[in-house]
């Protein structure tokens, strides 16, 4: 596995301190870099956990049509068009005509527009078509309203219809009152803020009394009453439902175990002929325990979604309207703040650099690529070794930084080491990572280093640069720790990771990034500690962990480790 | 900080615009084959650009944008079917950005820009690609798939799996033109 570097969220944790890299929750709060956003006004790291999501828009993930959140609801999220998803391998189903043209080569029937009715729905992956379950059409275009009758008809959906019958008066009544008296109490708590009428509704359903069970009182802690009189209002409203159909009744229609699925595994034959848990559960209904009965399912929806910071709920990211667009109109992630980290070993480096050398040079080989496994046994670290390694930064912002690295110790943070593997040799540590503190800077991000599409000089000089550098790489043994390389606004140091003798598990260590970087436009930052007077600066300190890879035991055969 | 791969310069063409084709790669009809520069085709590669409409004059068949990878013994095949009793080859078009892992066989009719492809996929007729997708290793998308941009399919029949992040599309930019730069030949070092 090639060396790795994440990057930590708190998540509004109080322990800025992420916990120690080697306890399995460790990787719980670690993301990579291009997962993460980062909020301008809280000057905080933002991850996909912790971030408050609001859909902005629904499409079909097929026909990729953007439908109108009025017709969602109407539609119970589904597509409302032609697309409909195999209910044997949730393909998508393509409408044939009953008698293809060129039915007698063997090919794929074509999707056409044209052909003899009735027509049918077709997975060309498992070829399961609608015609063995009875579903066929007049015409090819317009299929779900054709469907419409019979799925209005359903059972589910009858039964749907009546709960929501039921439940829209409550839902009216208590969106009435929250909004009157129930917001300035909730207003209180952020998550709160955007509540609608339904989740109005639900919260005052979970905070029904239930006779044996405390009551809760969500609103009491916040040191309120208001609440109780309409929570009170609600739990009266509420007449009891009574089901279209008995629940022991709809197990006859040969789902709930009754004589009829009996009969039915008694003949069975084929194990295929029993419809699997993954087919039936995304019904609504429960269903016929044979795959003969399962029905074309429609797609469900996809949605785009706008994410706001969960502090200060200031927009993140806010997508283009279009559905299919990969543009957005506000996009804060933390690649254009925070310093890009990559790390290498240069040993590793070295020995990719001639496998595939030695590959291009074989004339019939397997001209360049590695297979992980080869990789694998090259990357391993010997342990009582002493490696170096590479940390190199990239700076996204207009300005210098000032960069310092430090690496959190791991017995401070974690006084008993390693639980599962060497618990009870390793009080110490097994490996020891040096890496210099003091800070270095990395020069300013300018776009004309973006541009290598016609400057061909600066191509050929980089890879010059490059090249030399892999030809020098063996001489330098003299430095390893410390500044290495400065080009563009890339700065690389070096360190060492020294790795005990009975070293076992990964080298994984906790490195804490901080940088210091003139902010140029220096107005409210209310939290920001350092600041000087003329170019003010801020610092902002963030927290990674940095795995370069498993230690190889001693007693192990030394693969191939000889340069 | 990556190391190079490292190609023998007597097995790859390059091009004025800095496309690299492997001559162990199997190119039918280059007459009817578009790459946009800076692309790789590596070795053992089919593209089938002999597969075109029938009807006369010059027709694109298969169109590649810039800084593409095609893998080894990778086939790409323009997709097919008999429309109104005549059957046609259609053109297939791919985008920029665009990296289709080793052993894949691709019918697709479009592929978007910054779109990553797995090992030893199939990529099945008329199956629409949107920018910045990802199809796992292995997968196989059955002909006619719609693949909804920033969408990651694995399995076989291909399915969503989850979205991918905000920022895919520089991610994938800045890996496949570090691919390109790392793609050298190995005679300029010894």
């Amino acid at each position: 596995m090639a060396p790795s570097v994440l990057y930590h969220c708190p998540c509004f944790s109080r322990h800025l301190v992420p916990p120690p890299p080697h306890l399995a929750s460790s990787s719980h709060s670690f993301h990579p870099l291009h997962t993460l956003f980062f909020c301008e006004e809280c000057d905080a790291v933002r991850c996909n956990r912790c971030v408050s999501v609001e859909v902005s828009g629904y499409y079909c993930p097929n026909c990729l049509f953007e439908v109108p959140s009025a017709s969602v609801r109407a539609e119970k999220n589904r597509c409302a068009r032609n697309c409909f998803m195999c209910p044997n391998c949730r393909n998508t189903l393509s409408v044939v005509p009953s008698d293809p043209p060129d039915v007698g080569d063997g090919r794929i029937a074509p999707i056409s527009t044209v052909g003899e009715p009735p027509f049918f729905l077709y997975c060309s992956h498992c070829r399961w078509d609608s015609a063995e379950v009875g579903i066929t059409f007049e015409k090819p275009t317009g299929l779900a309203a054709q469907l419409q009758k019979s799925e209005d008809s359903a059972p589910d959906s009858l039964e749907f219809e009546r709960l929501k019958e039921h439940f829209d008066p409550i839902i009216r009544a208590s969106s009435l009152s929250s909004s009157s008296s129930a917001v300035p109490s909730s207003a209180a708590h952020s998550h709160h803020l955007h509540s609608t009428s339904i989740t109005a509704a639900a919260s005052a359903a979970l905070a029904r009394d239930i006779p044996g069970v405390g009551r809760y009182n969500p609103l009491s802690r916040s040191g309120r009453g208001t609440g109780s009189k309409d929570r009170s209002a609600n739990k009266d409203e509420m007449p009891d439902y009574k089901s279209r159909m008995d629940a022991t009744t709809a197990s006859k229609m040969g789902s709930g175990g009754g004589l009829p699925d009996v009969e039915f595994m008694r003949h069975l034959e084929n194990v295929s002929d029993v419809a699997s848990l993954e087919q039936r559960w995304s019904y609504s209904w429960a269903t016929s325990l044979q795959t003969k009965d399962l029905k074309p399912l429609r797609i469900p929806l996809h949605s785009k979604r706008s994410k706001r910071c969960p502090a200060c709920t200031h927009i993140l990211i806010k997508p283009e309207q279009k559905a299919q667009s990969v543009r957005y109109k506000i996009k804060l992630v933390a690649a254009n703040y925070l310093p890009a980290i990559s790390i290498a070993l240069p040993h590793q480096v070295e020995k990719f650099g001639h496998a595939s050398a030695e590959a291009a040079k074989r004339p019939y080989g397997k001209a360049t690529v590695l297979t992980d496994e080869e990789k694998e046994a090259m990357s391993g670290l010997l342990a009582g070794e002493t490696y170096p390694f590479h940390v190199s930064l990239t700076n996204p912002l207009y300005d210098p930084i000032q960069v310092k690295l430090s690496v959190q110790r791991m017995h401070v943070a974690a006084p008993s080491s390693d639980p599962g593997t060497a618990s009870e040799k390793a009080r110490r540590p097994p490996f020891v990572v040096s890496l210099s503190t003091t800070p270095f800077s990395v020069a300013a991000f300018a776009e004309a280093w973006e541009y290598d599409e016609d400057d061909d000089i600066l191509d050929d000089d980089e890879l010059e640069a490059r090249l030399s550098g892999r030809e020098k790489e063996p001489k330098p043994k003299t430095k390893t720790v410390g500044i290495l390389e400065k080009r563009a606004n890339i700065t690389v140091v070096g360190g060492e990771v020294m790795l005990r003798k009975e070293a076992r598990g990964n080298v994984k260590f906790n490195m804490l990034v901080s940088y210091t970087y003139r902010a140029d436009d220096a107005p409210a930052d209310m939290g920001s500690p350092s600041k000087s007077k003329a170019p003010a600066t801020k610092t902002f300190a963030f927290y990674t962990v940095v795995e370069l890879g498993p230690i190889i035991p001693r007693e192990e055969t030394r693969i191939d480790v000889d340069t | 900080m990556e190391s190079p791969i490292y190609y023998s310069k007597s097995e790859f063409i390059e091009t004025d615009t800095g496309n690299k084709v492997s001559r162990r790669a199997t190119i039918a009809g280059p007459q009817n084959i578009i790459l946009g520069g800076k692309t790789i085709i590596s070795s053992g590669a089919i593209i089938r650009g002999d597969l075109r409409q029938s009807r006369p004059g010059h027709a694109v068949v298969i169109s590649l944008g810039r800084y593409c990878l095609v893998g080894e013994g990778c086939v790409m095949r323009p997709p097919y079917k008999t429309y109104r009793g005549t059957f046609n080859y259609y053109p297939m078009k791919i985008g920029d950005h665009v990296h289709i892992g080793a052993g894949s066989v691709v019918e697709a009719a479009t592929i978007g820009s910054h779109v990553e492809i797995g090992k030893n996929c199939i990529i099945g007729k008329f199956v629409i690609i949107k920018d910045c997708a990802k199809v796992a290793d292995n997968s196989i998308v059955p002909p006619n798939t719609v693949i909804p941009a920033l969408s990651f399919f694995a399995g076989s029949p291909a399915g969503f799996v989850e979205d991918l992040p905000e920022s895919t599309q520089e991610l994938v930019e800045s890996q496949t033109k570090q691919f390109y730069q790392r793609f050298q030949p190995l005679d300029r070092d010894r």
